[in-house]
């Protein structure tokens, strides 16, 4: 192919000493030249300066020679993964300063006046739409076109890890794109729950309600985890009606139906679909393959299309599952020096096969958390206040309630801890934290693997 | 230019500067310290175009001019004059004289025009840390041990600088082993940045006793240390460290706690016995027996040698005898745990205490 940047080189060979030339010049490459405005690169900074002061001549003379129009040269280091840094300043010791994401943070908050609390990786490109969930999401298309329109309220249920989560902080992060103003929402029931507890313990309550009716979209994650409390339902009872009545959008995503949900007041789960109900079904096969490659693709993951089948024929449990598993190759791969491929021919990895969930009891639970943390069951449902001992037991309320959807009490009695509000706050304690604590979520998924598998 | 200057000072100084200027280069100049006094503020400045060194050199009396001297020379005469003589610099084109009381010396060097311009960092958008010397030094040694020497992979032959959940962490891998240590607890700023292992082994080389702080400062493709008259600025390379935090275990299932010199001792007796096997040993955990570590070479004979522990699971991993000789020099503390799994996972070493370093070793397969 023909490449003017070697000629250029050529032509200043000649002009200068070999030492010079294969010293400096050695690594350069023509990144741009448009209308005069020349750009080469460089290896690093150390050639700057030198390349600019003691040849520019030299390389503007030879560029002309070979009929690149210059106006300006630019030199640039060329790199494939830039070092990150975020500014600004100093460290160590108390001296405090925001950085930018906080800065950007609190921009968004001072335009829309409070914290959506929405994660804004969520958003639509990086969804994978397949004939598992195309319904629902065209659906959503709509809502963030016209929030509070159509399909109101918008319920989306299906199994855990299969995108629920995604897609509504997906459509929450679009319509707060379309419209930074937009007062946004996003809240897992049960911090909704324990936040209408404080309020109404600070003698707050109406302010909460306020706090609602300014909404524009509400989004409430996990309703399946919704408890007998009469008030609080009460509560979430009125504020959704109150934005229903004003047409703001209100989302809700839950593990299976309303009315499959025990615990939910008639009034409120008739509400619920009244905009309907969408469901996300496991991918097929094909479906999984897209996930998987769209997944590498965003973390620059350089996997072979093979390797993406291999996992995909493995994998049947549900999305995140897939996308662990990928991650957890790809890095493997990296650090031994294979390609993926490589790698799961090797057998290195052994992509596990979950088989078909059975179904599990809550003192199979219990038996499975204690064990795993190798506690005894007595250990574990005991008093102690140890760390490790404490997390345990509120791994074991989390599982329950996750899995089994058991009320507060019953799990109170199974792990043998006095009243149903230290559960609540185990359970809120576990899912914060594995939001954070990848090490945890880990674990939690690993004796899931055990229970299941 | 002229400077009058201590023997001791000026010789630290060329000591510190004079190693990159080692030749490997093809540019002559490069292999030059660049003196240049300016206003009474003198520097001595090399570079090899990867990484360039500066030393700020306090001097009694000087006058300003700027020349080049080839360094290995100017820095082994200046070490062999007698201590405590006061030394006499002077240029007059690219003549340079030295004097020292009765000793006299000529060395041709050149123009400073051929001498590169170093690149600067951009100050305003640098993100700063200032470290405690103690700390720095013990951290990179802990890490340094674990990065690679293969230039294939380049993002391994360097110490990645990065600040997770807060925290300024540094971290090495060559693919077997790995090596954490948490550097800072808490910071603001944030960096995710490869700093090349032969540019910190030339910081921690010019770090001297009566430095009490470091400076780092890093900023696009640059990172700089500042410590005391010193400055190292250094590329950064270009790469991506792997998401190595994945990679440490979680479910090993097998802990004991162990006496490191204990340790020490019985890896490197069963060393001996592993050379035939590539330093390959195992290492057992028996209810009734404690921690064992064994080796067998098949010529000489084998090697048995317990250490009595609670042990309360029993399995056993294979390891090269070398990674866990160097990992457990690392430790900071005199008891340590060591956790592992019957399956293929790492192998995880950290201090009892202190959680702020983890190393981590691939086993063997058996």
């Amino acid at each position: 192919m023909y490449d003017v940047w070697k000629n250029v080189l050529a032509e200043i060979e000649q002009k200068i000493t070999p030492a010079n030339f294969s010293t400096w010049f050695h690594g350069t490459s023509l990144v741009s030249a448009d209308n005069g405005k020349v750009v080469v690169g460089v290896k690093n900074s150390f050639f700057v300066k030198q390349l600019r002061s003691r040849y520019f001549n030299d390389i503007k003379a030879a560029l002309e020679n070979n009929g690149v129009e210059v106006k300006t040269i630019d030199f640039e280091v060329v790199m494939t993964n830039k070092p990150k840094t975020k500014p600004r300043e100093i460290t160590y010791g108390d001296v405090k300063m925001h950085s930018i994401i906080e800065e950007k943070r609190e921009k968004i908050k001072e335009a829309s006046g409070h914290d959506s609390g929405l994660n804004s990786k969520y958003t639509l490109a990086n969804f994978v739409v397949g004939s598992n969930n195309d319904l629902a999401v065209s659906a959503a298309r709509n809502i963030i076109e016209k929030p509070g329109k159509s399909y109101n309220p918008f319920f989306l249920y299906g199994g855990s890890g299969l995108g629920k989560t995604h897609l509504i902080q997906a459509i929450g992060n679009e319509i707060l794109k379309n419209n930074p103003k937009a007062k946004i929402l996003y809240t897992p029931i049960a911090h909704f729950y324990s936040d209408f507890v404080d309020a109404v313990r600070n003698n707050k309550g109406k302010d909460f309600h306020k706090k609602f009716q300014k909404l524009d979209v509400l989004i409430i994650d996990d309703i399946q985890l919704i408890v007998g409390k009469e008030k609080s339902q009460e509560e979430l009872f009125n504020v959704f009606n109150d934005l229903y009545q004003l047409n703001k959008q209100i989302i809700i995503a839950s593990d299976r139906l309303p009315s499959q949900i025990k615990t939910m007041d008639e009034r409120l789960a008739s509400r619920l679909t009244w905009g309907g109900a969408f469901d996300l079904q496991l991918p097929k096969f094909e479906d999984k393959c897209a996930i998987l490659k769209s997944r590498a693709e965003f973390s620059g993951i350089d996997i072979e299309d093979e390797a993406i089948e291999y996992i995909a024929e493995n994998i049947n449990t549900n999305i995140r599952d897939l996308e662990s598993e990928l991650s957890k190759i790809s890095l493997l791969a990296d650090v031994r020096g294979m390609t993926p491929l490589e790698l799961i021919r090797s057998g290195a990895v052994n992509v596990r096969k979950p088989t078909k969930l059975h179904t599990v009891s809550a003192r199979n639970i219990v038996d499975k958390v204690a064990k795993y943390y190798q506690l005894s069951v007595k250990e574990m449902c005991g008093k102690s206040r140890v760390a490790h001992i404490k997390t345990a037991r509120q791994v074991a309320m989390f599982m329950l309630s996750k899995e089994l959807g058991m009320s507060t009490t019953k799990i109170a009695d199974e792990v043998g801890v006095k009243d149903h509000t230290t559960v609540m706050h185990g359970i809120k304690k576990i899912d914060s934290d594995i939001k954070l604590d990848f090490a945890l979520r880990d674990q939690i998924e690993e004796i899931k693997e055990r229970l299941y598998g | 230019m002229k400077i009058e200057v201590t023997q001791e000072k000026l010789s630290k100084a060329l000591n510190i500067v004079s190693r990159i200027a080692n030749g490997r280069v093809t540019l002559p100049v490069l292999n030059n310290v660049l003196m240049r006094v300016d206003n009474k503020k003198v520097t001595l400045t090399t570079t090899n175009l990867d990484m360039a060194v500066v030393d700020y050199l306090p001097v009694s009396k000087s006058e300003d001019g700027v020349v080049t001297v080839p360094a290995r020379l100017l820095a082994e005469f200046v070490a062999n004059l007698p201590k405590g003589e006061n030394i006499e610099i002077s240029a007059k084109d690219t003549k340079v004289t030295i004097k020292a009381g009765k000793y006299s010396s000529v060395i041709n060097g050149t123009l400073a025009d051929d001498f590169p311009e170093l690149p600067e960092i951009n100050e305003k958008e640098a993100v700063v840390f200032k470290i405690g010397v103690d700390e720095f030094k013990t951290s990179i040694n802990q890490v340094i041990i674990a990065s690679s020497n293969d230039l294939t992979r380049p993002a391994l032959t360097g110490v990645y600088f990065n600040t997770i959940d807060k925290e300024l962490a540094v971290a090495a891998t060559d693919g077997y082993r790995l090596a954490e240590k948490i550097l800072v607890d808490k910071v603001e700023s944030e960096v995710a940045a490869i700093v090349p292992t032969a540019s910190l082994q030339e910081v921690m080389r010019s770090l001297s006793d009566d430095v009490d702080e470091i400076e780092l400062s890093f900023s696009e493709d640059l990172v700089r240390f500042r410590m005391g008259e010193v400055e190292i600025i250094s590329k950064l390379i270009d790469g991506s460290f792997p998401e190595y935090r994945k990679l440490f275990p979680t479910d090993n299932d097998i802990e004991v706690t162990l006496p490191k010199d204990e340790l020490i001792r019985v890896t490197k007796l069963a060393a001996l016995f592993a050379r035939e096997v590539g330093g390959s040993i195992t290492c057992e955990t028996k209810k009734a027996g404690g921690f064992s570590v064994k080796s067998v070479a098949n010529e000489f004979g084998e090697n048995d040698s317990e250490i009595d522990t609670e042990v309360k699971v029993e399995g056993k991993v294979n390891l090269n005898s070398r990674f866990l000789i160097d990992a457990l020099n690392a430790m900071d503390e005199n008891k340590i745990v060591v956790t592992f799994s019957s399956k293929i996972a790492p192998v995880l070493i950290k201090n009892v205490k202190s959680k702020k370093y983890t190393h981590i070793i691939m086993p063997l397969n058996s």
